[in-house]
This record gives C-alpha cells, sequence and structure tokens, in this order.
C-alpha cells in the first residue's frame, strides 16, 4: 500500500524537485552555526534554518525537509510539523514574484477583492494562482497588519500598499519586465501620520 | 486637541528617525543611561507606578508582570528571558510596525532598560514572517547599537551586559499569544500552552520569561525619563497613559494615532480619524482589533478609549487599539464572514472547539452570506459561539466567538433578513419587501 | 495529603494528582480522549471541562488541575452536561461515521461518550473534511486519518516512551491532520501500543482488522510469558478461541504498555509446535500411561531435575515435592540463559534479555532441595554417569546444552523442541493462558496466571503434569486447588512466606529476593531462601 495522496499535504508537485543538490556550501554552514549560536537550544534555530532552506531553493521540498532535519539533529518529522504549521514556508514551488495579497476586512472594506481580481484578469491566473509564464503566484491571505493603508500586497518580501487597479498595473508592469522594482519603502512613513500637539 | 506629550511617536515623520545618529539627537539612550545607574527594582518599582498596562491586547499591568518572576533563589539556576511580542497580527493592528520602522531605538532602548530590571542577559524580538523588510531595518539598528556599545558587553560601563536578537515568524496569527510565541521561538509548532505554568515561572527553554508587546517596552524609555508621575498624570486612573491607535477602514484620513487613554471615541473619529466619507452615516465600529466585539453608533457616542469606558458602555475591549470604522456601505454579514475566514484559517488546531468549531462557523456564515442558510443556522451559528468561549487553553476561542456574538445580537436585523431573502428564494442580499 | 471534593465527595489525594485520577478514586467518571496516565497533559480535546467551585476558576479542564486543599470541583452540574455535548458535537463535524467498517467500533471513545454524554441531532450542513484513509504505515498499523481527533497521544507516545517520534499532527486549523513523514515507516516494537492508546478507530491494529468485533470478545487477566518482564495482558477469547493480548494497566511493571513480540505471541496458543498428546517412545499415549513410564524410568535412577524458567512456580514446586516424595537422591539444576528459538530482541522499555518469565520462581523453588547446578554442572553430571535421568520442565535443555542427554528423559512442556523430539516421555502441559498458577518476575513480583480457555488437546497445567508422575509413583504429590497449592508453597518458600492467591491481586506482590547491596539497582542473583 502506498501514501495515500491525501495523506501529506506537502507533496512532491508534478514530480518537482528543487535545483541543484540538496546540501549546504561550507559558507552556508558557518552562517547556521552562527545562527544556532544565538539561541540556547539548537532546534531554535529550525525556523531561520527553513527561511534560509526557502530562499536558497525556492520551497521546501521533502528532501529540503531532511536536509533541515539532519543539520539540526532534528526527525524530519519534526521539521515538517513545524514548515506544514506557518503559512509563508512553501510546500510548493511558487512563480518568481510570489504576490501575498490581503484579503482580510480593513483591506476588504477598501476594496481588497476588486483590487485581487484586476490581479487574477491581469495576469491571466489559473486556479492555482500561477501566471501562464509562471513567473507570478498569487495568493489570498489573512492580515499583513497594514490596516491604515489597504488595500495591499507583499511582493515577496516587500508590502506595496494603498492599492488602485492604475498603481497595481505600474508594479506589476515592471516585475514583468523585470525592470528595477518600484521602490514601496517611504509609503510607510508617509502614512505615519501623527498629529503634534 | 488637548496638549499632550508625544511618547511613542515622538521622533516619527523625523528624517532618518530610524537612524542611531538622529535618534540620539532627540535623547535616545539617555533613559536607559539613567535606569542602568539605578537598581532593577528601583526601574521595576517606577513602570509599576506608572500605571503602564500591556499594550498586545490584555492591558495588564506591566510591573506587576514584571513582579511575577521568581528571585534568582528560586529559579533553579535557570536565566530570566525578554521576549519582545513583534508578531502584530491581529487584523485592524499596525501600530507595532510603525514603531520599530520609524523609531527601532526606541524599542531597543526599552527592552535594555527592562533587561536591566529583570536582571535579562539575552532577549529576542519576535517578529511576524511578514515584517522581514522590518527585521532588516531592526537588525541594522541592533548593529548600530553594537558598535557603539549599547548592547553587549558593560553597557555604559555599568557593568550590565546584554544581548538582543531578533527571530522572525513564517506567517501564523497565534505566534501573538504569548506561550504559543514561547511555542515558536523554541522550534515547535506555534500552539499555546497550558497555564499553569505561567511563563513568568517557566517559560521559554524552560526559564523565567516575560513577554511584552512592541508598544509596551518602548513607552518605557519615556516614563524612565520623565518618571512615572509624568506618565501617570496623561491619561485616566486606571488607563494612563497615551496609546497608538491603527485606525483603519471607511475613514478619511487612516493612520496610527498616538493619543491619551480616555479620549472620547467620537474625538479619535472625527478629530484625528477625519472623520468618515463624505455622506455617510456610522455603522459599526470594531474598537480594539478583529477580535473585541463590535460597537454599535450609540455605544460609540458615548465611549471613551480606555480599558475600563469600553468594556463598561459595550461590554467590549481596548484590545490592542485596532479601531476598524465602518460606515453604512458595509454589509455586516459580509463583514462577519469575512472576518471568521481569518480565525478559521488561524486556529492553531489544538483544541477540539476552536479547531472545528471556528470553520464551522465560517461555513455558516458563507451560506448565510450566500443565501443558502436557514433559521436553525443563525441559532447554530449564535450556539457555537458560546460553546467555543471560553473552553479552550488559549484566549484565540473567545477571539474568534465574539465578533459572531456581538455581530449576530448587535446587526441582527441584517442577518434575519438574510435569512428570509433565502426563504423567499431571493438572490443573496436582496432584502424581503416589508 | 491535600483534600479535595468532587461533586461534594471529599477524597484525600497526593498532591499534585490531576483531578480525573481524583474523581476516579470516588468512582465518578471523567470522560476524556487526549489524557493518558503515561503521558504527558496535552489538554487539546477539552471534553473533562468540570466546573470549580472553590480553590479556582472555572470551567477549566481537569486533567491539568493539579490537587491542592480545598479544591473543589462538579461534574453533574447542566453546565457540564452542556460542555460535554458540545466538545461531542464538535468532535463528529469532520468524523466520517463509519462505524460498520470501523475495527474501533465498540471501544470507541466518540462511540461510547456519544452514548453518555453526546445524544445530539446533527445540525451539520455543510461538507466534511476527506482525509487519508487506510494508509499503512507500519509493520503493525493502519492509519484513517479522517477518524482521528487530533488527541495527540499517539504523537506523545512516539515521542515520550519510544522517543522514535514518527507520527505528528501537520497542518493547522481543521486541516490538521495525522501523519507520518513521507517514505517514513514505524519502525519500533511498540506499535500496537498506538491501537490501544488511540481512543477512537484512526490507528488500528493489523492482526485484528476485520477479525472481530469486539463486544463479542470475553477479557481474561493474565501475564506475558515472552520475557522476564511480565507484564501484565488481557486475553481476548470468544468460545475457546484466543484473538488477540492487549495490555493491562500495571503502573510498577508495564504501565499501560506491552511490546508486539508479546502482544502477537497470542498465535503461539494455536502454534502447530504444540505438544497437544502425552507421548512414550514417539507413540501418542494417554496422559496416566505416559506418567506411569515416566515414573519408572525415574524410579531408581539418578535423576537430575531441570527446574523450569518458563514453568509456574506451582509446577516448580510439584517437583521439588515429587523428588521429596519419591526421589530423595535427585539432584536440582536450573539452567541459565535462554532457548535457542527465543528472540533476541531486547531494550530499555519492556524487552528484557532473558526470555524466561520465572527464572527466580524456578530458582527459589529448585533451592529448597539444597545445591542448585547450573548447565556446567549438569553437562559434567551427565558426562560422569552421576546423572542419568532427566525430568525436565519447559526449558529445552538439549537445544541448550548441546549435548547428548540420557534415553531416561522425562519432558513436561507446551512447545516441541529438541528436548521434546529426544525426551523418552512426553507429558504436555498447557500454555499459559490455559492454566492457573504464578510467576516471578525480573522485579521479584509474584504475578498470577489464569485459566482464560482450555487446554489444547490432553494438555493439563505444568503442575498436574508434574503430579501426574506423582500419582503414577502411588499418591499425588500436591493438593489439586491452585489456591491449596500455593499456599503450600507459600508456607514452604520463606521468600514467599505470608503470601495468599488470592492476596496477590491484580497487580502481583513484590517480594525480597535480594539482599540489598549498594550501587546495584537490577535484581542480581537469586539467594537462597534462608
Amino acid at each position: 500500500m502506498s501514501h495515500d495522496q491525501k495523506s501529506i499535504h506537502l507533496r512532491d508537485m508534478h514530480g518537482l524537485t528543487v535545483q541543484g543538490p540538496v546540501e549546504w556550501t561550507e559558507e552556508e554552514k558557518a552562517e547556521i552555526a552562527a545562527i544556532v549560536a544565538k539561541y540556547p537550544t539548537q532546534r531554535s534555530a529550525i525556523m531561520p534554518v527553513l527561511w534560509k532552506a526557502q530562499r536558497k531553493w525556492g520551497w521546501l521540498q521533502f528532501e529540503v525537509l531532511k536536509l533541515v532535519a539532519a543539520t539540526l539533529s532534528l526527525k524530519p518529522s519534526e521539521v515538517m510539523e513545524v514548515a506544514t504549521f506557518y503559512t509563508m514556508f512553501k510546500k510548493e514551488p511558487t512563480g518568481k514574484y510570489l504576490i501575498q495579497a490581503c484579503h482580510t476586512l480593513s483591506c476588504a472594506l477598501l476594496g481588497a477583492d476588486r483590487v485581487i481580481r484586476h490581479i487574477e484578469t491581469k495576469l491571466q491566473l489559473d486556479e492555482h494562482g500561477n501566471s501562464p509564464d509562471g513567473k507570478f503566484t498569487l495568493m489570498r491571505v489573512e492580515c499583513l497588519a497594514a490596516c491604515g493603508s489597504g488595500p495591499m500586497m507583499q511582493i515577496n518580501d516587500d508590502f506595496y500598499e494603498l492599492l488602485t487597479e492604475q498603481k497595481v498595473d505600474e508594479i506589476l508592469d515592471a516585475m514583468a519586465a523585470d525592470r528595477p522594482l518600484p521602490v514601496p519603502r517611504p509609503e510607510v512613513d508617509q502614512w505615519t501620520y501623527t498629529p503634534v500637539s | 486637541m488637548d496638549v499632550y506629550p508625544r511618547i511613542l511617536s515622538r521622533i516619527w515623520g523625523v528624517p532618518g528617525s530610524h537612524t542611531l545618529a538622529v535618534a540620539e539627537q532627540h535623547g535616545a539612550y539617555n533613559a536607559a543611561r539613567k535606569a542602568l545607574a539605578m537598581s532593577p527594582a528601583e526601574v521595576t518599582d517606577v513602570v509599576l507606578k506608572s500605571g503602564l498596562r500591556g499594550r498586545g491586547g490584555a492591558g495588564f499591568p506591566t510591573g506587576r508582570k514584571w513582579t511575577f518572576v521568581p528571585p534568582p533563589e528560586k529559579r533553579g539556576g535557570k536565566p530570566v528571558y525578554l521576549l519582545c511580542n513583534a508578531d502584530e497580527s491581529e487584523p485592524g493592528t499596525f501600530k507595532d510596525r510603525f514603531c520599530m520602522w520609524n523609531d527601532p531605538h526606541q524599542l531597543i532602548e526599552g527592552m535594555i532598560i527592562a533587561s536591566h530590571a529583570l536582571g535579562v542577559r539575552r532577549a529576542y524580538i519576535y517578529l511576524r514572517g511578514e515584517f522581514e523588510y522590518v527585521q532588516r531595518r531592526l537588525d541594522e539598528a541592533l548593529a548600530e547599537a553594537y558598535a557603539k556599545g549599547y548592547l553587549g558587553e558593560n553597557i555604559f560601563g555599568s557593568g550590565f551586559s546584554f544581548d538582543l536578537y531578533t527571530h522572525l515568524g513564517a506567517g501564523a496569527y497565534i505566534c501573538g499569544e504569548e506561550t504559543a510565541l514561547i511555542s515558536s521561538i523554541e522550534g515547535y509548532k506555534g500552539q499555546p500552552r497550558l497555564k499553569p505554568p505561567f511563563p513568568a515561572v517557566k517559560g521559554v527553554w524552560e526559564s523565567p520569561t516575560i513577554v511584552n508587546n512592541v508598544e509596551t517596552l518602548a513607552a518605557v524609555p519615556w516614563i524612565i525619563e520623565n518618571g512615572w508621575e509624568a506618565y501617570k498624570a496623561i491619561g485616566t486612573e486606571q488607563s494612563p497613559g497615551t496609546k497608538l491607535f491603527s485606525c483603519s477602514g471607511h475613514i478619511m484620513k487612516p493612520g496610527v494615532y498616538e493619543i491619551p487613554l480616555g479620549t472620547p471615541m467620537m474625538d479619535l473619529l472625527n478629530k484625528w480619524c477625519g472623520g468618515l466619507r463624505p455622506g455617510r452615516t456610522l455603522k459599526a465600529i470594531i474598537p480594539g482589533g478583529s477580535s473585541v466585539p463590535v460597537m454599535t453608533p450609540a455605544e460609540v457616542a458615548q465611549a471613551n478609549m480606555d480599558y475600563e469606558s469600553i468594556n463598561k458602555v459595550a461590554g467590549s475591549y481596548l484590545g490592542s487599539g485596532g479601531f476598524i470604522v465602518m460606515d453604512d456601505t458595509t454589509d455586516m454579514v459580509d463583514a462577519l464572514t469575512n472576518l471568521l475566514r481569518f480565525y478559521a484559517h488561524e486556529s492553531c488546531g489544538q483544541c477540539t472547539p476552536c479547531r472545528e468549531g471556528s470553520a464551522w462557523m465560517y461555513n455558516i456564515l458563507c451560506r448565510l452570506r450566500d443565501g443558502l442558510a436557514t433559521e436553525d443556522d443563525l441559532v447554530a451559528l449564535r450556539d457555537l459561539a458560546d460553546n467555543i468561549h471560553s473552553r479552550t487553553i488559549c484566549f484565540f476561542g473567545a477571539s474568534a466567538a465574539m465578533p459572531v456574538q456581538s455581530f449576530v445580537t448587535k446587526f441582527r436585523d441584517e442577518f434575519v433578513a438574510r435569512v428570509e431573502s433565502a426563504r423567499a428564494g431571493l438572490p443573496a442580499g436582496l432584502a424581503v419587501a416589508k | 495529603m491535600p483534600l479535595v471534593k468532587v461533586n461534594g465527595i471529599a477524597v484525600e489525594v497526593p498532591p499534585g494528582t490531576n483531578m480525573i485520577e481524583a474523581a476516579k478514586k470516588v468512582g465518578v467518571e471523567i470522560p476524556h480522549y487526549c489524557y493518558h496516565p503515561h503521558l504527558s497533559v496535552a489538554g487539546n480535546c477539552r471534553m473533562c471541562l468540570v466546573d470549580v467551585e472553590a480553590g479556582g476558576r472555572g470551567p477549566d479542564i481537569a486533567c491539568n488541575m493539579a490537587a491542592t486543599e480545598g479544591l473543589a470541583i462538579r461534574t453533574d452540574t447542566p453546565k457540564v452536561t452542556q460542555m460535554r455535548k458540545s466538545v461531542m458535537e464538535f468532535l463528529l463535524v469532520n468524523h466520517p461515521l463509519d462505524c460498520p467498517i470501523c475495527d474501533q467500533s465498540g471501544e470507541c471513545r466518540l462511540q461510547d461518550y456519544y452514548m453518555e454524554y453526546g445524544q445530539h441531532d446533527s445540525r451539520l450542513a455543510d461538507a466534511k473534511m476527506g482525509k487519508g484513509k487506510r494508509q499503512d504505515i507500519g509493520d503493525q498499523i493502519v492509519l484513517d486519518a479522517e477518524r482521528c481527533v487530533q488527541c495527540s497521544r499517539c504523537v506523545r507516545f512516539s515521542d515520550e516512551v519510544t522517543g522514535t517520534g514518527e507520527l505528528r499532527l501537520f497542518n493547522r486549523s481543521n486541516q490538521t491532520q495525522i501523519g507520518i513523514f513521507p517514505g517514513v515507516r514505524l519502525s519500533h516494537q511498540y506499535q500496537g501500543n498506538l491501537a490501544d492508546i488511540c481512543p477512537v478507530g484512526a490507528l488500528t491494529l493489523k492482526d485484528f482488522r476485520f477479525k472481530k468485533r469486539v463486544w463479542w470478545l470475553k477479557e481474561s487477566e493474565s501475564v506475558c510469558g515472552g520475557c522476564a518482564t511480565g507484564c501484565n495482558i488481557l486475553v481476548h477469547h470468544q468460545e475457546n478461541e484466543v484473538y488477540r493480548f492487549t495490555p493491562r494497566r500495571n503502573d510498577e511493571v508495564n504501565k499501560s504498555w506491552i511490546c508486539d513480540q508479546g502482544r502477537l505471541s497470542y498465535k503461539d496458543v494455536t502454534s502447530l509446535k504444540r505438544l497437544t498428546g502425552a507421548k512414550v517412545d514417539g507413540q501418542r499415549a494417554e496422559l496416566p500411561e505416559a506418567a506411569n513410564a515416566a515414573a519408572l524410568l525415574l524410579k531408581g535412577a539418578k535423576v537430575g531435575v531441570v527446574f523450569g524458567a518458563k514453568a509456574t512456580t506451582e509446577a516448580n514446586w510439584a517437583a521439588v515435592k515429587l523428588v521429596r516424595a519419591r526421589l530423595p537422591n535427585a539432584r536440582a539444576y536450573v539452567i541459565e540463559g535462554n532457548d535457542p528459538d527465543a528472540f533476541t530482541y531486547q531494550d530499555e522499555i519492556l524487552v528484557d534479555s532473558d526470555k524466561t518469565p520465572n527464572r527466580f520462581g524456578a530458582a527459589l523453588t529448585a533451592s529448597q532441595l539444597g545445591s542448585v547446578g547450573d548447565a556446567e554442572a549438569l553437562k559434567a553430571a551427565l558426562a560422569s554417569g552421576e546423572v542419568d535421568a532427566l525430568l525436565v520442565l519447559h526449558d529445552d535443555v538439549v537445544g541448550r546444552l548441546g549435548v547428548a542427554t540420557p534415553k531416561a528423559l522425562v519432558y513436561v512442556g507446551t512447545f516441541k523442541n529438541a528436548t521434546s523430539s529426544a525426551a523418552a516421555v512426553v507429558l504436555p502441559a498447557a500454555h499459559y493462558i490455559e492454566q492457573p498458577g504464578t510467576w516471578i518476575n525480573r522485579q521479584g513480583r509474584v504475578q498470577r496466571l489464569r485459566k482464560t480457555v482450555a487446554p489444547a488437546g490432553d494438555s493439563v497445567a505444568d503442575y498436574a503434569a508434574v503430579d501426574a508422575i506423582g500419582r503414577a509413583f502411588g499418591g499425588a504429590v500436591i493438593p489439586e486447588m491452585p489456591a491449596a497449592i500455593f499456599q503450600e508453597l507459600a508456607a514452604g518458600v520463606k521468600a514467599l512466606n505470608g503470601l495468599t492467591l488470592k492476596g496477590l491481586g491484580h497487580g502481583g506482590q513484590l517480594i525480597t529476593l535480594f539482599a540489598p547491596s549498594p550501587g546495584v539497582d537490577q535484581p542480581g542473583q537469586a539467594a537462597p531462601a534462608k
């Protein structure tokens, strides 16, 4: 009897495996040692090391989870348990640009649904949220703590806020062409609005 | 608007406020110098007397929490840890991100002072996974502080040595619950733990642990520098000081506002938030983040922004200060369905009522929203919420239940109308003509 | 000791006792799924929510409530009834309700508690979540993820008892799912316990799958004979057929566990290797006929009696009595080591390297005859002709010693082996679950065997087989009733003085076998009774 497909949510999609050998370089090993040194227990480094693995291989294939387990003297099941609990650890490959669009209340009140539908149409996303060229993946996610500047989305590590259809177009067009990305940073300061007494 | 000192947002908006140089021009680390010259007990005493309450949501007096750490002889040789809760993930709340982004040194300074008071050698800032870019800014600030000798060995020549690290989560609302945060930083699933034991006695790595919110710790330097009397003079007797309110929704000027506790809610709405959009009327406000009971306009008119008033007037809570305003365009069934999707998604999956109940409530609400629900469903919905509230390990169960309980009670007509239109075979949302 | 109250009934319990156990003491059952007395407290199922009258704030879970002076809880309030009903409702939301095809049926806590505390009409109008069924996750276990109630007992067992940690609850929210890392299989020797502790039908034992509805089975107490640990077991049987062994709780011996080898050893009862008829010179014989032949062989011979570390203490005692009455010059031997066909596995959890259940019983009784010889002594005696006839109880002496044995060999045993093949007379002994008696385990705990099913074929209790030889000599050497034999045994063997069969209770009685020696906490050698 083999594993029932439904039994494990982590699955190697279409037999995909990560690119390159699943092993750390000497330099990475030293960096991991430095991470481990930050904590009293080796196990505490599990999330930082999973992040590191995800940055390196793009997503967390079973083989990667096994490597992380071996790196920290843990059982693969312990690493998988953590990897499946947290939604930002990718259990499947995604496009180069992972768009996480917030659809929770504050953003929804300000038209998040409209913006997300615009993204879906613009990028011709399939039911899994992937664009035809595989460059973009869209996920609808819960609150990202940018409620005052919604609708908003996170693309890879960065927040893009106060979205309108027009603004989404500018951002996504730039990314589609792999032009330098618009820098979203100043917007946060701009929205640091505090009346002076 | 009355005159009051800006405590937390003092240097927000100043160009380069996040850099050590600019922050020091505005007095950063003076309080730390002062605190390190005081005894730990004196520092705790000042915080205790200031009446500062935890800004993460529960509002527990910070100074009292600090006193729960057992004395050294009762720690079994274990160190004390301080964890800064920067998991900010309560929908409607985004103030901590502003604190860390605009004035990271204020938080670092607050943690130095708190650690001195608590006898902490190593502390951690736990950031939600999506705050990776905030972590980068914090790490830069930490590097600056280390370079100047404000962190590390023998800070300011006081003999106090202290290390501070950042730790990144990976997408789990529940990690804002202090025991879940502890589980998470230990490298486990972020699932809340049974109490007792309480973290102050046995927390992270089986050691005494204090978990404080970003805003709480960021308020500490000002209190040390200006004295507890100055802090206590702001706000109300039970709720002293200022608080950051994250204001979002149908308002003209969303943003983070620092106001004295006790400010009338209508003032926050009209004076700071710029009021509603032109031509619209108020339907509801969630005053303290998505988990707290919703308030009606009549309740809003009577309430002040402090811990006691909101509870007394509306049975709701100040929570984390996530102020979500909904005007008359809001469909309350849709709004509640939206919130329950969040709770169904974020339940840690540990306790039976919350794991099964939050998703079940969401399913019922989806049918209600889509015009497929019956009166029985409405009864069941209310029942399920009551059956989850207070019957789980952590407060999440109550957090998922309270929006349901308050929405279906205070905006009952809208829910009943959905059921009636469903029974009449009308498209979802189309009301039955009276 | 703090005095606590459960439903108004006061009871004194050791400090820190949790309230599920405290309530048990006054006969109040607090329903639970996740709590298990031999695992850490998880507190997740919420079935044990009770009202707190005094000494705390309620409602709270009884499993994580430590007894302190003055603590008073109630389980009989409408609120508690309502809470239990509601937890049952939540647990069944995503449960497949596939009881007809579920092996747990009849011993399922969802079924039991539904009858007692649930009884709600379904108001679920939404589809249930589908999860993986029939997953082969180990040699002994099948996993059905959608029957799981996420109580995490199996996860804690794998972490805390076996330390292997294969099972985990993956994902979160209502997507939470019990599972195992892809490509990994359960590899430990305690898998069957997972099926036992699983309160529902998520983890079931392959061996028992679709064999029998449990409500037809009777349970009888016994002790596993697989090794010197002496794990307490329940024999599940119907109409003289044994369907399974399950562990019986004994906190001092095996907690709630048993190894898989022990669990599956019920199959030995019907093994083709059973000796089911008496034999004389390889020919089937009636028991009295074979006993006569044995008596003839031993009478006047230079007899060596090999006391059996797998025989009951009663059979060994019968041998002592036989020697005293009829074979005054016989020498006593206890042969160390295991039979050649014994399992070699051992661990620090339960499984002992000594595969005999009653080595101390054999040593204690043999020593009643004075000096006791070992394997080397027996070999030497056989070689020199000082011993020219053997009476062997259970042990495969031929297999163990690997030397030629005398033609005058009488074997009393349950299974065929090299000794039974070599024996001139074979008297078939019942399997240990087929007869009463006692064993003394590695701790020096006297534990009781019971007749749970009828002996196979012509086999009789091992002590009765020895006694049959006595009768052939001219008179019974021991009384007939087990309690009377034990009474005689307890009176005759100093270490057992004062014990009664009934007094052994369900959990057995510890005796002092060993002179205390500092720094040694493992039993060393049986000291002769003084």
